[in-house]
């Protein structure tokens, strides 16, 4: 039985790998796919999950959601994706057609529709759609499957040193999807900075050849150059499709449970998630803040196998290819 | 040659910093101040004066601040214990008290040398560091630079992001690193290199004479608590990495960063966010060190107790 998962996303480079895996993987069943404003505005973010899915073949329901984080002002990552969000390979017109239910609508109809326990969310963007859907209809909390967020991180920021960019577009949206009781796992900037589009990875994506082969290429070629620019390093990281990788393959992630809060007050720490992880060297305290951090619910990606991760995408990409026929 | 005043909590940790300051003949301690943090003022200050008087070290000792700029203070009692220096029997003092207050101390003691001649090295909360600079603005140019112990980056000890001296007084730490003046951090990213392991332990028991034990008995109650305390394998030598890049640049590799310290926040209060990309916008204010040369460093720690232990001829 495939797993049925709604992606919520701001394509963004990395959020066109999430879906092209998620769409190509067998035990996936990709029920739909919700945009968030993050990477790059509303329209533009949701232009590029239509065209991804256009070249690509994927007919699944499309549905617009958030286009401003619920207090912040929105804020894009045009230094890393460009001005269209999805800047590098050229996208075709979509004749698709959007769902006409808002983002978090069509998670609360999707997530009510199937069975207790079946579906997992995938907010892979600020978590705007995601807190909206649960005010909403409070019951999806209990009725979702899993939550597996791409957010955050432990060791490291991308916006500020100690902030990654979608828990700090949207703060109060992610400490509200941290503190529901659900299942989360994490998978911070720690683990996805792991998951890089190195050389090799590139060569056999390439050898596959094709319009997504050629996509998948073009999109690690433009992110690779700006991450490169920015942070320094010397293959992007896929950050976005460590969530689906790890529902695919759990066993390629090593995970450690930890209490996550998500500063909301701080001057220069505001959208940095706390993290006090319940078993970790040096962290174990008889006082200090960490005595109010003991709520150990979310699972914690830490450490990727590179070579299972890497086998996945150039399977999909395989896949995805050989149905377009 | 390095003129210095060490601000500090003792704790074991400081105490082998005072023994690393004071043994190397490259560092002239000019005076020991002590500042409420791992323990009470009246407790960390007595420690200071037992250190001294384990290695006939006989320098000014003066008493700092009894508590941080705002709330209340922080002790380590669960690392460092009741006395603040729990493990060997603390001796009677050689040295009575400076009559002044440590700030006071610190300043006239900066002020009296040639600008740019003495080094304030704090290894405890910076509360007197911060009073000294307000109540006289013009060390922050006369300083020679500010080598503290203090901080974390990635690796954090207080709460999950915070280190313990920051924690403990963060409004002082933020002005500290405000002040403009050259500033080198140890944080914890860094002492976490410099544990006490078994085989470092043993070398200080082959000293001859009697400091060398009393070393040993430190860093053993130290280990033990870290194990117990923090599922450490052996206690990380904090406070010491700071003298130690004094006497040999080599002991641990910088990069240049813009540190600020949180002092807002419900859970990253203390928080030294540390910014080595310039994602801040703002020009860099520290070196922070990144790796330890293990090995440098226990030899420049174990040379100074066995220098400290030589019978003076």
């Amino acid at each position: 039985m495939p797993q049925k998962i709604i992606i919520d996303c701001d394509p963004g480079h990395d959020d066109a790998i999430a879906i092209l895996l998620a769409a190509g993987n067998p035990e996936i069943e990709l029920l739909g796919i919700t945009t968030v404003a993050g990477n790059q505005t509303i329209e533009k973010v949701t232009r590029n999950a239509l065209a991804v899915c256009t070249v690509a073949g994927i007919r699944v329901p499309v549905a617009r959601g958030a286009a401003v984080p619920l207090v912040e002002p929105q804020m894009v990552a045009e230094d890393i994706h460009g001005d269209t969000g999805l800047d590098g390979p050229y996208l075709p017109p979509s004749q698709l057609e959007l769902d006409p239910r808002s983002g978090a609508q069509f998670i609360v109809d999707t997530v009510m529709a199937h069975e207790p326990g079946s579906v997992s969310l995938v907010p892979v963007g600020p978590f705007t759609n995601i807190a909206l859907a649960m005010r909403l209809e409070p019951r999806i909390v209990d009725r979702v499957k899993s939550v597996v967020v791409m957010g955050g991180a432990y060791t490291r920021g991308n916006v500020t040193p100690g902030a990654e960019f979608n828990v700090y577009v949207d703060p109060e949206a992610a400490e509200a999807v941290f503190r529901a009781p659900w299942e989360v796992t994490m998978m911070g900037l720690d683990l996805t900075h792991q998951a890089l589009a190195t050389a090799e990875l590139q060569d056999r994506v390439r050898a596959v050849g094709g319009p997504i082969s050629r996509l998948v290429l073009d999109i690690w070629e433009f992110v690779g150059s700006t991450y490169k620019r920015q942070y320094e390093f010397d293959a992007p990281p896929v950050h976005d499709a460590c969530c689906v990788a790890a529902l695919i393959d759990p066993d390629a992630f090593t995970t450690a449970l930890a209490d996550v809060r998500v500063e909301l007050r701080g001057e220069w720490t505001r959208g940095t998630t706390v993290v006090n992880f319940l078993d970790a060297p040096g962290m174990h305290h008889s006082n200090g803040s960490a005595l109010a951090q003991t709520d150990y619910r979310t699972r914690i990606a830490t450490a990727l196998d590179w070579e299972r991760f890497a086998d996945q995408v150039v399977d999909a990409v395989e896949r995805l290819t050989a149905a377009l026929g | 040659m390095e003129r210095i005043i060490l601000d500090c909590d003792p704790g074991h940790d400081d105490a082998l910093a005072i023994l690393l300051a004071a043994g190397n003949p490259e560092i002239e301690l000019l005076g020991i101040t002590t500042v409420a943090g791992n323990q009470t003022i009246e407790k960390v200050t007595r420690n200071a004066l037992a250190a001294c008087a384990w290695a006939g070290i006989r320098v000014p000792v003066a008493a700092g601040a009894t508590r941080p700029f705002l709330g209340e203070q922080l002790t380590a009692g669960e690392i460092h214990g009741a006395s603040g220096m729990d493990g060997p029997e603390l001796p009677e003092p050689l040295v009575d008290l400076d009559p002044r207050h440590a700030v006071a101390f610190i300043i006239e003691t900066v002020m009296a040398a040639e600008p740019k001649t003495v080094t304030l090295v704090p290894i405890g909360p910076l509360t007197n560091i911060a009073l000294a600079l307000r109540q006289e603005p013009r060390l922050a140019d006369r300083v020679k630079q500010v080598v503290l112990m203090g901080g974390a980056y990635a690796v954090h000890g207080r709460s999950p992001v915070t280190e313990f001296n920051i924690a403990a007084d963060p409004e002082s730490a933020a002005v500290v690193f405000e002040a403009g003046w050259p500033l080198t951090m140890a944080p914890l990213d860094l002492t976490y290199q410099a544990l006490a392991t078994d085989d470092v332990i043993a070398r200080f028991g082959e000293i001859p004479g009697h400091l060398g034990g009393i070393v040993v008995e430190l860093l053993e109650f130290f280990s033990s608590r870290y194990r117990a305390e923090r599922a450490l394998a052996a206690a990380p030598v904090h406070d010491p990495c700071a003298v130690a890049w004094l006497i040999d640049r080599d002991v641990f590799t910088t990069r240049p960063a813009t540190v600020v310290v949180e002092t807002a926040g419900t859970y990253a209060r203390g928080q030294t966010v540390t910014d080595f990309l310039g994602q801040l916008g703002r020009p860099a204010n520290a070196e922070v060190a990144i790796t330890l040369d293990r090995d440098r460093f226990w030899a420049l720690m174990t040379d100074a107790v066995a220098r400290l232990s030589r019978p003076v001829t």
